[in-house]
């Protein structure tokens, strides 16, 4: 066995747990995942039905924690986990799934196969089976503090942009306040009106917030690649920093998988509870307009559909907050056929967008979100995922097709009632 | 007897019109899942047909076979059909005995070798052939010695078809079925306890028309009257889609006529055509007379448990062997277990630190 399959399968049997060994045990083989894959609907190949990703997982489960996998192993009739088989399957883990865990949904007996993907990513990216364009991503955000290599004197230069734009000032690492923004690189390098929408809507919400100079990366290499240990590090950052600055809550950015990074597994890889909240900006700008706090007027009459990002609301479960943010500025809202927790991915989550061996696939994939917006009949795409956007336009561009799309955030910011500023006064 | 008249000739001797005639076989051709056409193909092959010889054997068994047929459809046409075929040995109906009933079927053996049918009633004892003898020939050698030249051999009922209630626990005489013995000759299973008549005599006419065998299902029974279970065409299934059951036998849904499946109706693991052709001359059958199905017509159905426990009743008294179980399964979880924690904890001992070095294939 080499270094790298030693390290891989020891990894593999470390994430072994009770609900994988169920999963395995209650699968029925009855294929419905496959139906729920976009990666298979799109391609027809049955390789990527989703639980025949988990080969090699199951094959470790099989010969290290079932009695009958044992004594097979023991005469050498368990199938192997080899070299081979984990770069085989390193395309089927990693390119063709989007961790959106639309598979999980339709399961008949309940298993998560997102679940159990992301556990298999631990082994294989410990055994060295990672894209490269992961490793790469990994490689800055360790080393440099974020995967597009953005460091804060580029926020710095975006801060000074957005106080000019809107006259008003982008607190940064001051301690004590109501919220701590994270951003994703996207919105640095992409979306700057991200930053700016935000600035107003605090301002006007009377809401006190800070930039940490030392953790305003939200994203997670780590939880996309499946190594922990790296996970953890880009975690415990945004961690230390907001405990540091003793902020109410942290607010995970447009972005699905930061979201899941922060709120969901980050507590399980500090293996502690954190001293602050950590919320999506979907739901706390939801509770701003719920206490009055965000007000807009006006109503934008084009037609307009909403994609919601698989980790925020099939995964995260927020789900009727952006809906009820964009009734608020939007009068004519078309919903897809699949919409909500059965909505379909985008195609570029989970890594797939950072791995440029994926490209060829993930437009291939993207047919089936073309057709659901081709059902609606719109023209404007509303999201709140800096990836779901960048990878919609790119799709769009592929397929030709002539449809804007839209930050909810920065939608919210354009329809703010100037009029009307908020009892508390200006920011903090 | 006389094997040169054909069957349409005894049946208009004996007076049966041709109206009658067809009538009956419109009625196997729908019996045996054939297209209506089929009833004149039927007709035709069957007026032309001539007797085939049939020796009749009767081993560890009731009786209630033979009284199922003869008895209840005597007068019927089905009947008529039996009585057209050369039953040339038949201990129980026949009036010869003794060294002359045994002549009548070495005779018959001989002149119809290759051509005769055998049907058989009764298991065949294993055990020691004392327990089952025939004018002192053993049950097994009498089996052998007339299956060897017969086109086919008929398992009537349970006991022939599957070993029916002499193979019951403890199965003191050894008691087997014909088809585990007779390996080199096709052998039609028509179980039941007893089988429905015409279901005897449809296998009959099928093969006196085609000259063939039905087709069979895994069990050896014709699957054109043992292709459905009773459950699937019980009258009373609409009440079991709704969940609609009776509790016991003298309560509202009693009264109501619903399900019996809580009273240990085997209706849904039985396969038979008592549903629909039903019995008496289609009078009734056993669930509409308010009486679960008791499985007859399927393998060990005296074994399997209470004819009163629900289906999804264990079959067996638990007691001490569950416990045992449960015991060993727990005992057998928990070291699995502890074992697979272990392995678990080795695991994350000799974790190696994954960095983003780690992440490029070294070598």
């Amino acid at each position: 066995m080499s270094a790298n399959l030693q390290r891989g399968y020891n990894a593999l049997k470390e994430v072994l747990d009770a609900p994988i060994a169920s999963y395995f045990s209650s699968c029925v083989h009855c294929g419905l995942c496959a139906e729920a894959c976009m990666f298979y609907t799109e391609s027809g190949n049955p390789k990527y039905t989703p639980i025949h990703k988990l080969e090699p997982l199951r094959r470790v489960w099989f010969q290290e924690a079932t009695l009958a996998g044992k004594l097979m192993r023991l005469v050498g009739l368990a199938k192997p986990v080899t070299d081979e088989l984990l770069a085989e399957w390193s395309p089927l883990v990693y390119d063709s799934c989007s961790l959106c865990g639309r598979c999980s949904m339709v399961c008949p007996v309940g298993n998560d196969i997102a679940y159990m993907v992301r556990k298999l990513r631990e082994g294989m990216a410990a055994s060295g089976n990672a894209p490269e364009g992961l490793v790469g991503a990994s490689k800055r955000t360790v080393a440099i503090g974020s995967p597009m290599g953005v460091k804060w004197p580029a926020v710095q230069a975006q801060i000074r942009h957005v106080q000019k734009d809107t006259g008003l000032t982008v607190p940064v690492d001051q301690a004590g306040v109501e919220y701590l923004v994270l951003m994703s690189s996207m919105e640095i390098m992409n979306y700057p009106e991200y930053l700016a929408a935000l600035t107003r809507i605090f301002h006007k919400a009377g809401a006190s917030w800070t930039l940490a100079s030392d953790a305003f990366e939200a994203t997670n290499s780590g939880i996309q690649i499946g190594a922990s240990d790296i996970a953890r590090e880009i975690v415990m950052r945004i961690v230390n920093a907001a405990e540091r600055l003793q902020v109410g809550t942290v607010v995970s950015p447009e972005c699905g998988h930061a979201f899941t990074a922060i709120r969901w597994e980050g507590p399980n890889l500090a293996g502690r509870t954190f001293g602050f909240k950590v919320k999506h900006i979907l739901e706390v700008l939801d509770e701003l307009r719920r206490s009055g706090r965000l007000r807009t007027k006006g109503n934008k009459s084009i037609p307009m559909t909403y994609h919601d990002p698989c980790q925020i609301a099939r995964r995260g479960g927020v789900v009727d907050q952006p809906r009820t943010l964009l009734q608020m500025v939007a009068s004519d809202v078309k919903e897809m056929d699949e919409h909500g927790a059965m909505n379909w991915c985008c195609g570029g989550g989970g890594g797939v967008s950072a791995n440029e061996r994926a490209e060829p696939l993930k437009l291939k994939a993207f047919a089936r979100k073309k057709a659901q917006i081709e059902q609606t009949g719109v023209k404007t795409l509303v999201t709140a995922c800096a990836n779901c956007r960048i990878t919609l336009e790119e799709g769009l561009e592929h397929y030709g097709m002539n449809i804007t799309v839209l930050g909810l955030t920065e939608l919210i910011a354009e329809s703010l009632d100037d009029e009307t500023t908020s009892a508390d006064g200006g920011a903090a | 007897m006389n094997t040169v008249e054909t069957l349409g000739e005894i049946l208009r001797r004996r007076g049966v019109s041709r109206r009658g005639f067809m009538k009956y076989c419109a009625t196997t051709a729908s019996l045996m899942a054939l297209p209506p056409a089929m009833a004149e193909t039927i007709a035709a092959r069957l007026e032309k047909a001539s007797r085939p010889s049939v020796i009749w054997l009767s081993f560890q068994e009731c009786t209630g076979c033979t009284e199922s047929m003869t008895r209840s459809h005597t007068p019927t046409l089905e009947g008529l059909i039996l009585e057209t075929v050369s039953l040339d040995y038949h201990h129980t109906l026949q009036a010869a005995s003794g060294e002359g009933a045994e002549q009548a079927r070495e005779q018959a053996m001989t002149a119809n070798a290759g051509k005769y049918l055998l049907v058989v009633d009764g298991s065949i004892p294993m055990g020691d052939p004392g327990y089952s003898t025939i004018a002192g020939m053993s049950n097994v050698d009498m089996l052998l010695d007339a299956a060897k030249n017969a086109a086919a051999v008929i398992a009537v009922g349970s006991c022939a078809a599957f070993g029916g209630i002499p193979k019951a626990a403890p199965n003191p005489t050894g008691a087997v079925a014909v088809s585990s013995l007779v390996k080199d000759k096709p052998v039609i299973n028509v179980p039941g306890c007893p089988p429905i008549p015409v279901v005897i005599t449809g296998v009959l006419a099928h093969f006196l028309t085609f000259g063939g065998l039905p087709e069979l299902d895994h069990l050896g029974r014709p699957r054109v009257f043992y292709g459905e279970s009773i459950h699937d065409r019980c009258y009373r299934r609409p009440f079991y889609d709704r969940g609609l059951f009776a509790e016991t036998f003298d309560d509202e849904g009693a009264r109501k006529g619903w399900c019996l499946f809580k009273l240990g109706c085997k209706g849904p693991v039985t396969y038979n055509a008592c549903a629909t052709t039903k019995w008496n001359q289609g009078t009734s059958f056993p669930i509409q007379s308010g009486h679960g199905c008791i499985g007859c017509s399927e393998p060990d159905f005296w074994d399997l448990g209470g004819f009163y426990q629900a289906l999804s009743m264990p079959t067996q008294k638990l007691g001490k062997v569950a416990g045992a179980a449960i015991a060993g399964g727990t005992i057998a979880g928990i070291a699995m277990a502890a074992h697979n924690r272990s392995m678990k904890a080795s695991a994350k001992q000799s974790h190696e630190r994954v960095s983003t070095d780690e992440l490029e294939k070294g070598e």
